[in-house]
């Protein structure tokens, strides 16, 4: 078998409010391989938004080790996790986070345009269209996001996240906001994805959606388990 | 090398769409900071225009920067010591005397050679029976002038300005007919009272017929006239040249340090005769004179600069927090945190820089209309050009308060949680 592209073990999150600390994740352990889907599901407020947080290098945990590719960045400096988040990860969220003062294609360039592995505007063109054609989308480079339905949208925001080939694919309830048949779109092309080796985390409230990844966890009260199929 | 310059263009691209997607804002704080960087612009302009002015004028009277200026006590020795000194040499050697040009044995309308427009000095006064008197018409048809020879081109040391005809030929063999460049209070003279051309000097041989080439303006209010050393000599024994009574003040300009201030010192000193140098120091005698001035008026300036911005700074508060999102998203694809600061640290300088670029321009045309205006009644202002260093001052002023209004919401922008704003 491959070496695991992401292996989680022990990972806690503690936030201390204004309360008493509480505990958000409570030593996760979680293996992924490299071209594997797995979907999270639980309830709201069960921490699924915080696991995929720390998974991206946008938050860290307080205990724990990360290994992401052979290599333990459980303690990894912002810049180089900057470097991670570019080089390995691409993120698809409920809302689409799009910036409505850029067209299509410029919203997907700025994955490109990010300070990190500088490509002449030809090159950025073409990795682009590339993108947006993956998803379906190639003719709508020039609009604005205003002007595009909410799966259009969508589709913009994973073209986004694929535009830099990614390991690892981190979609955190891309389909809250859209109607069943649109949805079922996005997670086809988030799933295709899958097909050129890249990893994809899905968390989704929708059991046909997890039904469709390679494995689904579960995570009850920051306690994450394998969920077997019945 | 590569890396640098990737983040460069990357923050270069970002920048521009952020300034493109909020024109109102970005020109409301030009706005705030415009009348900051003109008010400095103003200043720097108006100091530098006024000191170039003066300086100019320091330079008509007392020469160059640097020039040195030899007084030479009278001696019946001096003018021969000093005459061949300077000879070949760039030194220029200038004897004051005086003339009275026009009709022989005629007292000058201006005795002294009085500047023209003191009334009643040249004139004999009418007065009537209870003994109040009005000036009367001049006496004579003679105009009296200070009379400056020097040995050679005066022009090296003192930036006479040309007003009309010739300066005088040093490079020709010396005229009996001593040709004068007058300045222009002896031009107004000339014109005002018409006098047949016979020159008196004191101590000449005979009366001379002196050509006018030309007219300068020398900065005098007295009326003056410039002639070839040689070219009177030729009707001055040297004899009356050197008598102590006559008191005929002789100056030697040169430079500081030359072969010839070293040998005349040293002559004179042989011989006896006082001498008395003085180095030509304007610019720093004007600087200390107007660095309080300009001190005063730039901190006002800077007064109004800082209210622009605290402009920039509210208004750049105010974008990054608009752009939360848009930030968090940056960070999220990867860019980093410093490359985000040196974006909004990047968009206020441009902004700055833009207005710095308006207020000179408005800067410029302001200067073209008002020495358009006013410039026919004062002549500081005609044809005055836009000095380079207001616009310098400008360009830093816009740059400095750019960084300063964009530097505490670069590093908010910096601060931005990725994980708090993302989540769903
Ligand atoms: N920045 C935060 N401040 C306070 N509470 C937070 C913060 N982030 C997460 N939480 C809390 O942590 C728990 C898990 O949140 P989250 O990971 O978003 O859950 P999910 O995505 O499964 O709905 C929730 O109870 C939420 O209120
Ligand atoms: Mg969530």
């Amino acid at each position: 078998m491959t070496q695991p592209i992401i292996e989680l073990a022990g990972i806690t999150r503690i936030l201390k409010g204004q309360e008493e600390p509480r505990t958000i994740l409570d030593g996760v352990d979680l293996t992924v391989h490299p071209g594997q889907s797995v979907a999270i599901v639980g309830r709201s407020g069960s921490g699924k938004s915080t696991l995929l947080s720390i998974l991206g290098l946008f938050d860290r945990p307080d205990q724990g080790t990360y290994v992401l590719d052979g290599q333990d960045i459980s303690r990894l400096p912002e810049r180089k996790a900057a470097k991670l988040r570019s080089s390995h990860f691409g993120f698809v969220f409920q809302r689409f986070f799009l910036l409505k003062h850029l067209t299509a294609a410029q919203n997907v360039a700025m994955a490109l345009v990010n300070g990190q592995g500088w490509l002449p505007r030809r090159q950025r063109r073409a990795r682009v269209l590339e993108a947006l054609d993956q998803v379906g989308i190639a003719h709508l480079a020039k609009n604005r996001p205003t002007r595009m339905s909410g799966g259009e949208q969508q589709r913009v925001a994973i073209a986004r996240a694929l535009v830099r080939d990614p390991r690892i694919l981190l979609a955190d309830e891309p389909t809250g906001a859209l109607d069943t048949e649109t949805g079922t779109a996005v997670i086809e092309a988030l799933l295709s994805a899958t097909h050129r080796g890249c990893s994809l985390v899905l968390v989704t409230h929708d059991r046909d959606h997890a039904a469709r990844m390679g494995r689904t966890m579960s995570l009850v009260d920051g306690v994450l388990t394998e969920r077997v199929p019945v | 090398m590569r890396r640098l310059s990737g983040s460069y263009r990357s923050a270069l691209i970002i920048g521009v769409q952020g300034i493109r997607a909020r024109k109102l804002r970005t020109l409301l704080s030009m706005i705030s900071l415009f009348l900051g960087v003109l008010a400095v612009v103003t200043v720097q302009a108006g100091a530098s225009i006024a000191e170039r002015a003066l300086m100019s004028d320091l330079e008509l009277r007392s020469g160059y920067d640097g020039t040195l200026i030899i007084d030479v006590m009278p001696h019946e020795k001096s003018p021969a010591i000093v005459t061949e000194t300077v000879k070949g040499s760039d030194a220029v050697a200038l004897i004051a005397t005086q003339a009275i040009i026009g009709e022989p044995g005629v007292s000058p309308i201006n005795p002294g050679a009085a500047p023209f427009d003191q009334g009643s000095w040249g004139t004999t006064d009418i007065c009537d029976d209870s003994g109040n008197c009005v000036p009367g018409p001049p006496t004579g048809e003679a105009i009296e002038v200070a009379l400056t020879a020097v040995t050679g081109d005066l022009m090296t040391y003192r930036p006479l300005r040309h007003v009309s005809g010739a300066w005088l030929d040093f490079s020709t063999v010396p005229s009996m007919s001593p040709r004068l460049v007058i300045n222009e209070e002896a031009a107004k003279g000339f014109q005002n009272h018409q006098v047949p051309a016979e020159m008196r000097v004191n101590g000449a041989k005979a009366n001379m017929t002196p050509q006018i080439v030309g007219v300068v303006n020398d900065g005098d209010v007295q009326p003056r006239a410039y002639v070839r050393h040689d070219e009177l000599t030729n009707w001055l024994p040297a004899a009356s040249m050197s008598d102590p009574n006559m008191g005929m003040p002789l100056q030697v300009m040169t430079t500081k340090g030359s072969a010839v201030e070293q040998v005349l010192t040293a002559k004179l000193r042989g011989a006896g005769i006082e001498s008395y140098a003085n180095l030509t120091e304007s610019r720093k005698q004007m600087e200390d004179q107007l660095k309080l001035m300009r001190l005063v008026f730039l901190s006002m300036a800077g007064l109004v600069l800082l209210i622009g911005v605290a402009g920039i700074l509210n208004v750049g508060l105010a974008t990054v927090g608009e752009r939360v999102e848009e930030f968090a998203l940056r960070r999220a694809v990867g860019t980093p945190r410093l490359l985000l600061a040196g974006i909004v640290l990047a968009e206020t300088m441009l902004t700055g820089l833009l207005t710095a670029a308006a207020a000179i321009g408005v800067g410029v045309a302001g200067l073209k209309v008002v020495s358009m205006v006013l410039g026919s009644r004062e002549p500081l202002l005609q044809g005055v050009q836009f000095p380079w260093d207001a616009g310098v001052a400008g360009i830093i002023a816009g740059i400095v308060a750019g960084v300063l209004g964009g530097f505490i919401p670069a590093l908010r922008a910096a601060g931005i949680p990725i994980a708090t704003v993302m989540r769903a």
